[in-house]
């Protein structure tokens, strides 16, 4: 394998690697802006730019394949030189508002400044300054902190497949907008806020919400499709503040849709059911757990049962319920539903030129492997539905078959259950998930079960008044928390 | 569909110039040319029906036509005077000969008179310098200026 | 155009008439499509052997050797490969090709024509600068009399060679006289210069392999393929430089103008005091830009270099596209080059962090000198600066920005000093 010197390393790489590459592999950082593994090479900050022997002039080392043999120098007085002076001439005209910028704790101007550029700054002139246009409900944008990297200009053209954000006039002047302030149109535009280095395209969503230096990341899996999109949970607390795509080259490389963004909403929805529910004389009551169970129970015991299991469960969720059914449930039938029209994963594609699946679940794959079926109707002489649901799956209509409800559901549509258990959303478990390609993949819980809601483990338990947990619940068992 | 602004003599100068690209997009500059020709500048509607024309973005008309300081994204006046006042013709006059239009024109380089007769504009080098100073008086040279070609000039228009 | 007399023969100022620019006088006076004839019935190896011993370097500005570019032409190519004349002219002080394009177009023509034998090409483009409306129009005329004769087309005189010709009209963008900028404006994109490698003999226009060649290096082609590249390359007095060239000097002489002498046969004092008549006025000589504005500039005492490339190099200056613009005592230099420095933060574009900022950051602060609010560390300032921009860029703009500041702000200090307020702030 060739060889190359960086900083005194000697390193090992593969033919047709860039020098930035090469040296992270070596745990040597080079700085950049405008480089993105995911994007063209545009060459254009001039951070990157290093020594390399038998080269005049400093190379920037995105544009630059290591070749055998070569000896370069990320440190050297010319080098560090180059690196003060690209951050003198991008902090000249930002407004250097950290203080009020979501960015800040994680921003590349910061970060990069303070380990290469200057605590000095010689600039007296006026700054140049634009005024805002807007980008839509995703986005937002300030283009007095943009740094021209042109990320998200290639983004727009290589990844999202729609050229509307785009660069106006040129030289100092040059604004980077849509056409006349018009809303983004792609369905990826949560990505421009992940690959902007500055605070210059931050989310809407997130905007003011919390400082990042006080969240903590959890890397979960989205639940939003059958891609499964690797991403880090973003929390503080008993609060989920947003989610973010992880790099994943077999799954979603870089990046992830907005509907899966922003699925982890519902979390904390207020309209989330998250105490126990019971109907009785039509009208629905919060009750203790005791009181719930109980209610299950009643609604259950000698009758003839039908569980439906959404396919926005795991694994160990979705084989404790088939023990379940079995021998607590007078071997009820067990159905799957998820995503209406697409039943199995014959049915199930890519919806768009990038990573969303038509199944919006997440679990498809799994559910398969399980040998459940698909939904169909509720089976003749079905006297109760047990259904059980992660917060994703679209119920299906039940007629007037009674209802118990395992998982997280809404006011609106659990209305008429005779019982509500609540239970753990994607962000509060642990568990395993097999995406479309059929890979296993690993949610992990970021914050506690919200409000009352409980691990199914747990309800299940409760509801089999803590019979053999290896019987029933075997797989399930290790989900109990205190 | 929006209704076409642009002239057929457009649409048939454009298709005539497609054989000659490999793409459709290379049509572009020459497209924001002839509608210019026709349109004196370029409104949002003509770089939209440019747009559908060659099958792109109307983003991606902007960013190219907003590049190019040719391409008049405003209304110009009848007589667009464009001085150079680079390093030659600077060397020659050029920067008096624009304050004395200013003075003259009552307006400031860089806008057009009340009466859209007249646009007053700084150019670069225009590769006149032999003949300095030199401008450009819509698509046409005008060279070896002095004070009094100029009067001449806008008393004629 | 006054007819320049003289000792040295010339080969294009003698046509600068309107008379020259049919294709007949082409024909009848400037044995016009011989070279081509010729050319038809030689190998492409031929052809681009006599251009590398005719010793021609670019005429643009960068000055590389011609025959030396064509051969790095793949001669294989899955994609097409293209013949792009670089006619974007821009370069301030700089005013020949618009001639040569108005007086002598068929000389362009039959130059592309023959490069696309040589390099295997079978389309050419003239990108022409938007602002000569009027050249672009009579190039158009001369392209359809070519035409109409069989010199271009599917079946150029009667060999079978096919060549397709095109007048591309740029909008405004001195960044599109780089050749990769006008590659992508040629391509409809925004005019901005890419990443090299690959080269544009790798991957140029629409991805193939391009030649990207100056007005007058390819004007040069049909004289060097009729008369031998020994015979160019004889005109030279320095090694590796051959031919005649043309002059552009403007400021203040008396007979500015276009000039055609052999490279390096005579010095820019000679050219000033022998040539243009001297200084207007007879006033004292001040200063010198002697290669289009992005070459740095000379002061009256450094005005003895032969008009070549090398001697330029060595006289830490460049000879770039041969524009001289002489400058006379009593004319503030602080405000050319703080014009200059405007027009390449008017034109920068703004791809990369150096140039976008450092240019206009060198222009904002000699607004403030040329207002009166010029502070005494501004000079340094400038050069650090200017040398923080300096072959530190994507493009060369950048140097070109860095270059004049550097040498105007070291050789006229004392200038920039005398437009401080007395006594001088200091921050």
């Amino acid at each position: 394998m060739p060889k190359c010197t960086i900083d005194g390393k000697q390193i090992e790489f593969a033919a047709g690697t860039n020098l930035i590459e090469v040296a992270k592999s070596a745990g040597i950082e080079i700085p950049f802006y405008c480089y993105h593994p995911g994007l063209s090479i545009v060459a254009q900050c001039r951070m990157c730019a290093v020594e390399i022997e038998g080269m005049p002039k400093l190379q920037t080392a995105c544009s630059t394949n290591a070749t055998d043999g070569m000896v370069v120098k990320t440190n050297s007085e010319r080098s560090v030189a180059n690196q003060k002076s690209v951050m003198e001439f991008l902090l000249i005209n930002h407004p250097l508002d950290c203080s009020i910028c979501d960015k800040s704790g994680e921003c590349d101007l910061q970060d990069f400044s303070y380990r290469y550029g200057s605590a000095h700054m010689r600039y007296e002139e006026e700054r140049r300054t634009f005024v805002d246009d807007d980008m839509g409900p995703i986005i937002k944008k300030n283009m007095n902190r943009c740094i021209h990297c042109t990320r998200c200009i290639r983004f727009a053209d290589e990844i999202a497949d729609k050229r509307e954000i785009v660069a106006l006039q040129r030289g100092n002047h040059t604004e980077i907008v849509t056409v006349e302030g018009k809303p983004l149109a792609t369905e990826y535009a949560g990505c421009y806020a992940d690959i902007c280095p500055t605070g210059s395209l931050t989310l809407k969503d997130f905007r003011f919400q919390k400082r990042v230096w006080f969240l903590k990341k959890t890397p979960s899996v989205c639940e939003g499709c059958s891609r499964g999109c690797n991403m880090d949970i973003s929390w503080e607390k008993d609060t989920v503040y947003r989610c973010n795509p992880r790099t994943n080259m077999e799954v979603n490389k870089w990046w992830m849709c907005d509907e899966g963004r922003f699925n982890f909403h519902y979390v904390h929805n207020p309209l989330r059911i998250v105490e126990p529910e019971t109907m009785s004389d039509g009208r629905t009551a919060k009750v203790d757990w005791d009181k719930a169970i109980h209610a299950a129970t009643h609604a259950t015991t000698g009758k003839k049962a039908v569980v439906l299991v959404g396919s926005d469960l795991t694994q160990e969720e979705l084989q404790g319920i088939q023990k379940f059914a079995t021998k607590k449930l007078g071997g009820a039938q067990v159905f799957h539903f998820g995503t209406p029209g697409v039943k199995t994963v014959a049915d199930d594609k890519d919806i768009d030129h990038l990573l969303k699946r038509a199944s919006k679940t997440a679990n498809l794959n799994g559910v398969e492997k399980l040998g459940i079926q698909p939904f169909d109707k509720v089976p003749a002489g079905a006297q109760v539905a047990v259904v059980f649901r992660g917060g994703r799956a679209q119920l299906p209509n039940l007629g007037s078959t009674p209802v118990v409800g395992v998982g997280v559901f809404f006011t609106e549509e659990a209305k008429n259950f005779a019982a509500v258990l609540p239970g753990a959303s994607f962000a509060e478990k642990n568990g395993t998930i097999i995406n479309w390609k059929g890979m296993e993949q690993k949610l992990q819980a970021a914050i506690p079960a919200v409000g009352h809601s409980k691990q199914l483990a747990e309800i299940l338990l409760h509801w089999t008044h803590g019979a053999a947990k290896e019987e029933v619940i075997p797989a399930a068992a290790g989900e109990i928390t205190a | 569909m929006k209704p076409k602004t642009l002239s057929a003599k457009f649409y048939e100068a454009m298709d005539k110039l497609v054989p000659r690209y490999p793409t459709r997009v290379a049509l572009l500059l020459p497209a924001l040319h002839q509608a210019q020709e026709e349109k004196r500048w370029l409104s949002d509607e003509t770089l939209d029906e440019i747009a559908t024309y060659i099958d792109i973005h109307p983003a991606q008309v902007r960013e190219v036509a907003s590049f190019y300081t040719m391409y008049n994204l405003k209304p110009v006046g009848k007589f667009h005077l464009k001085i150079c006042t680079n390093a030659a013709c600077i060397l020659r006059g050029a920067d008096e000969l624009v304050e004395h239009c200013e003075k003259k024109l009552g307006i400031a380089c860089g806008s057009t008179t009340a009466d859209q007769l007249f646009t007053l504009a700084e150019e670069e080098c225009l590769g006149a310098c032999g003949t300095a100073p030199a401008m450009m008086l819509n698509d046409d040279y005008v060279e070896n200026l002095t004070v009094s070609k100029m009067d001449e000039i806008l008393a004629r228009h | 155009m006054e007819a320049q007399k003289g000792k040295w023969e010339t080969i294009y100022i003698q046509h600068f008439r309107e008379e020259a620019r049919p294709l007949k006088y082409y024909l009848d006076q400037m044995e016009g499509y011989q070279a081509l004839k010729k050319c038809l019935g030689l190998t492409p190896d031929d052809i681009i052997n006599e251009v590398k011993k005719s010793n021609l370097r670019g005429r643009g500005g960068a000055g590389f050797p011609t025959g030396t570019k064509w051969g790095f032409i793949p001669k294989q190519s899955p994609k097409p490969k293209y013949v792009v004349c670089n006619a974007d002219e821009s370069e301030p002080g700089t005013f020949k090709d618009r001639d040569l394009m108005r007086y002598t177009p068929h000389l362009l023509i039959e130059g592309m024509v023959i490069a696309g034998h040589a390099i295997g090409a079978n389309v050419g483009y003239i990108y022409i600068r938007g602002e000569y409306t009027r050249e672009a129009k009579l190039l158009d005329e001369a392209i359809n009399e070519a035409y109409a004769k069989g010199y271009l087309g599917n079946d150029v005189l009667g060999t079978g060679f096919k060549f397709d010709l095109t007048v591309h009209r740029g909008a405004g963008a001195y960044i599109c006289g780089e050749e990769t900028g006008l590659l992508n404006s040629l391509e409809g994109k925004r005019g901005e210069p890419r990443v090299k490698p690959p080269f544009p003999a790798q991957a140029g226009a629409f991805g193939g392999p391009t030649i990207v060649n100056n007005v007058e290096t390819l004007c040069a082609v049909p004289f060097i393929m009729r008369k031998g590249g020994e015979w160019f390359a004889k005109f030279g007095k320095f090694e590796k430089s051959g031919g005649t060239r043309l002059f552009c000097v403007s400021g203040h002489v008396k007979k500015p103008g276009l000039y055609e002498l052999p490279a390096g046969a005579i010095t820019i004092r000679e050219l000033i005091y022998d040539y243009c008549g001297g200084i207007l006025d007879d006033k004292p000589l001040k200063a010198v830009i002697p290669g289009g504005s992005s070459a740095p500039v000379l002061t009256a005492s450094e005005i003895d270099v032969a008009l070549d490339i090398e001697p330029m190099m060595k006289a830490k200056t460049m000879l770039g596209s041969a524009g001289i613009m002489v400058v006379a005592e009593g004319f503030d230099v602080v405000k050319l080059i703080r014009r200059i420095t405007k027009f390449y933060a008017h034109e920068s574009c703004g791809q990369c962090t150096p140039c976008r900022e450092g240019c206009r950051w060198m222009e904002e602060i000699l607004g403030r000198i040329m207002d009166g609010k010029g502070k005494r560390q501004d000079t340094d300032m400038l050069l650090s600066i200017a040398d923080n921009i300096n072959g530190k860029t994507l493009c060369a703009l950048g140097d070109a920005a860095a270059g004049p500041v550097i040498s105007f702000v070291t050789k006229f200090k004392p200038d920039f000093e005398a437009k401080m307020p007395a006594g001088g702030t200091h921050a």
